[in-house]
């Protein structure tokens, strides 16, 4: 995983300087990564090389990241327990438990 | 009971931030609502230089725009408050405004509102259009300049406007290969400096090229791009297939119109500006007395000319109030100038064209439909 | 030619040299901008008055070459990185070309470089010879020296010489699979899995407004609130059935713009003040 994530981390930039991020450990189904401090759930989990997010509820197809501003809703996913989280705009925090959401996930209130 | 400010702007992108500062400097008590966790909207994106003129910040880049209007923003800190992570969620018909404030439900009374809610990416039919991998542009610019992840290792972008054009040029600047640019028109719709300069980097623009079909299992591997003709249809055995990691999205935008439907605005149709689009007078002020609109909302254009409109909306909204400065009719007649020349050339036809329709309130292919 | 590829072509570029004696004497800009689009930072950089003020700020930018030092502010400031140094005056054989470069790494002077034409095609091998601009705010200049007669062939480099070399980018295929079936199965709302085919079949049985497929399909239904899919679906109706898509009737909205979970509105503060 460490290959995959400093492949897709910009390194060097023209114009932006992302500084020195502070990293950010989290879970994705029971495994450990790293992340960066500003990073989204869904950019940290990109920079790992994970792509698929979820799978449909329905057609059981892989779900991804696509609109990355809370619009499409495309990256739910259950987070410390909380299903339909918005991976693309929900912050990273250290400690995170992440997982794959593959239905419709459970109203909150029940 | 309910809080009222004098003004509510909904959107802290260039349109909200500049109606904002224009309305808070003209001494109006100001409420900025940014679903966002900071303000700048698309402009964070935004890593290049900007065109215009130097009243719009030409040859600044939009990242650095960001932080000039903010801090603007800031030193008004006495008049203007700002809540970032707070979308608006619901604006009925007697005014009140509803909004979700980090995850609190709140309602507030402003006794006017400057809607500038921006865009939304327009979407693209073709089989296993929901592949992983698959990403609107906005979505590959928020990875790479504001999360500093790269979308993947090799990019197809489709389309070739001023969006399609800047995010190839930017995924290059991050080090991404990117192995085409597919646009369905005969010719490139963005600017053709854009275009040149990516073209020398070694990028084809493909025009009158179409995406068929992503492929993949898990995430897109592949993608099949083929020649159309003027009609759109494929053009038989032409397809070629693109190995890929990332198929990027830029089709173009369409207001974010939804709070405006919600108050009763009359909404138009206008092909020109993206989709329905709120029916407006000169001075931005829609059908819903109070209401003014500002920025994409009002029709897709460049972000110089949005923040024009902020200018102008945040000026009216604060006049009606009784906010006037000695100079209003100046900084007003200004800012109609400024828009003017901004879409007085051949690529603002469109935009001269869409909104002439918005401002023709007689028009037949008005339509309304209240909740 | 240009608006189908990007790639400016010799009558323009012949339309904006400087006559052959002006070129003879020394170092000029080239502003290859060949669209009127609302910009004008060029004409106020320049020190010397040699781009001329426009009369509307979608006009063309005209250089005065008398005027021109080369001294390459204007390179430096331009939006679209549309303007080149070009120096023919240095004499056996060889010119210099100023490219404006916003990437990383920054060649150093004396690196070889692969200078490529507009379409990034290598042309030949070329030595930097400065780099400027780097501390200031405009875009950095690459100064490589180049054979005199290719000078107005090159307007770009690469450091990496794989990356200039022109490699077919893909492989040809024939389509052999059933592209109907292919696109009925198309996902239109990605939300609630409907595909293209199941809007069609409604569409053929009658329901052709946008409201009515979301009603009975759920499509638009789901948790992007038809902000993906609700375009799509108005275009589709409009094309089946032959009505322009202004015509066809669009979904009422009603607040919430986004899903919230029901615990949120149960704890509203009606009346917030701060």
């Amino acid at each position: 995983m460490a290959e995959s994530q400093f492949h897709l981390r910009i390194e060097s930039h023209p114009i932006l300087d992302f500084g020195d991020r502070e990293p950010l450990t989290f879970t994705f189904d029971g495994q450990a990564m790293t992340g960066r401090e500003g990073d989204t759930i869904a950019s940290a989990l990109h920079a790992n090389g994970i792509k698929v997010l979820g799978y449909h509820f329905k057609t059981g197809r892989p779900r991804g990241y696509y609109c990355a501003i809370g619009n499409c809703s495309s990256c739910l996913m259950i987070v410390d327990g909380k299903a339909n989280v918005r991976t693309c705009t929900e912050l990273l925090r250290a400690g995170m438990v992440v997982e794959t959401q593959t239905d419709r996930g459970m109203p909150d209130v029940l | 009971m309910f809080y009222e400010p004098d003004i509510a702007v909904i959107g802290g992108g260039p349109a909200g931030l500049m109606a904002a500062v224009t309305a808070a400097e003209t001494g109006a008590t100001i409420l900025l609502l940014e679903r966002d966790g900071h303000l700048g909207g698309q402009l964070v994106k935004q890593t290049h230089k900007f065109f215009g003129s130097e009243k719009q910040h030409a040859s600044v880049r939009g990242i650095e725009i960001a932080d000039i209007l903010s801090e603007k923003l800031a030193g008004l800190s006495d008049r203007a408050q700002v809540w970032t992570g707070a979308t608006a969620i619901g604006l009925y018909e007697d005014g009140v405004l509803t909004i979700e404030h980090q995850g609190r439900y709140k309602k507030v009374k402003p006794k006017k509102i400057i809607a500038a809610t921006g865009a939304s990416e327009k979407y693209l039919s073709f089989p296993n259009n929901d592949l992983p991998g698959i990403y609107g542009a906005g979505a590959v610019q928020t990875m790479m300049n504001v999360h500093g992840v790269k979308p993947g290792k090799r990019v197809l972008m489709i389309g070739a406007g001023n969006i399609g054009l800047i995010v190839s040029y930017q995924l290059l600047q991050a080090g991404v290969e990117v192995a085409a640019i597919a646009e369905g028109l005969p010719t490139i719709g963005g600017y053709m400096v854009h275009a040149s300069k990516i073209r020398r980097a070694g990028v084809p623009i493909l025009t009158s090229h179409t995406i068929v079909r992503a492929d993949g299992t898990d995430a897109v591997e592949s993608a099949v791009i083929a020649k159309v003709d003027p009609f759109w249809n494929v053009i038989a055995g032409t397809e070629q297939t693109i190995p890929c990691d990332v198929i990027c999205i830029a089709v173009g935008l369409s207001p974010l119109a939804e709070l405006l439907w919600q108050a009763g605005c009359d909404m138009l149709y206008v092909k020109e500006l993206g989709g329905h689009v709120p029916v407006r007078n000169e001075y931005l002020e829609t059908t819903v007395p109070g209401l003014y609109i500002a920025g994409d909302l009002t029709g897709i254009e460049e972000a110089s000319a949005a923040m024009v409109e902020g200018h102008l909306a945040g000026l009216e909204a604060a006049a009606s109030l009784g906010f006037m400065t000695e100079s209003h009719q100046e900084e007003r007649q200004d800012c109609l100038e400024q828009l003017r020349q901004l879409r007085a050339g051949p690529v603002g036809e469109k935009i001269r064209q869409g909104v002439k329709l918005t401002l023709n309130q007689e028009s037949s292919r008005e339509v309304n439909h209240a909740v | 030619m240009l608006y189908e590829t990007g790639i400016v072509t010799d009558d323009l570029l012949e339309s904006v040299l400087p006559s052959p004696g002006r070129r003879a004497r020394g170092p000029y800009a080239i502003i290859e901008c060949f669209q009127e689009i609302p910009c004008n930072p060029c004409t106020i950089s320049c020190p010397f008055g040699a781009i001329l003020p426009m009369g509307d700020i979608n006009d063309l930018p005209e250089l005065v070459p008398d005027l021109c030092t080369g001294c390459g502010i204007c390179a430096g400031v331009c939006p679209g990185l549309a303007i080149f140094i070009v120096d023919e005056s240095i004499g056996d054989g060889r010119a210099a070309i100023s490219i404006p470069y916003e990437f990383v790494p920054l060649p150093a002077k004396g690196d070889t470089v692969s200078a490529v034409d507009r379409a990034g095609n290598h042309v030949t091998d070329a030595t930097v010879t400065r780099v400027s601009g780097v501390k200031k705010k405009g875009t950095p200049l690459v100064t490589l020296s180049v054979p005199l007669d290719l000078v107005h062939q090159i307007r770009f480099f690469q450091q990496d010489k794989q990356l200039a070399v022109s490699q077919p980018l893909m492989t040809s295929e024939k389509e052999r699979e059933d592209k109907q079936s292919l696109s009925e199965a198309t996902l239109i709302c990605r939300c609630e899995g409907i595909t293209i085919g199941d809007v069609r079949k409604l569409v053929e049985e009658g329901y052709t407004t946008v409201d009515e497929i979301k009603r009975i399909s759920r499509a638009g239904m789901g948790p992007c609130q038809a902000r993906t899919c609700g375009p799509l679906i108005a275009d589709l109706i409009a094309r089946i059935t032959g009505v322009p898509v202004e015509d066809v009737e669009p979904s009422a909205h009603r607040p919430p713009v986004k899903p919230l979970p029901i615990s949120f509105f149960m704890e509203e503060e009606s009346d917030v003040l701060t």
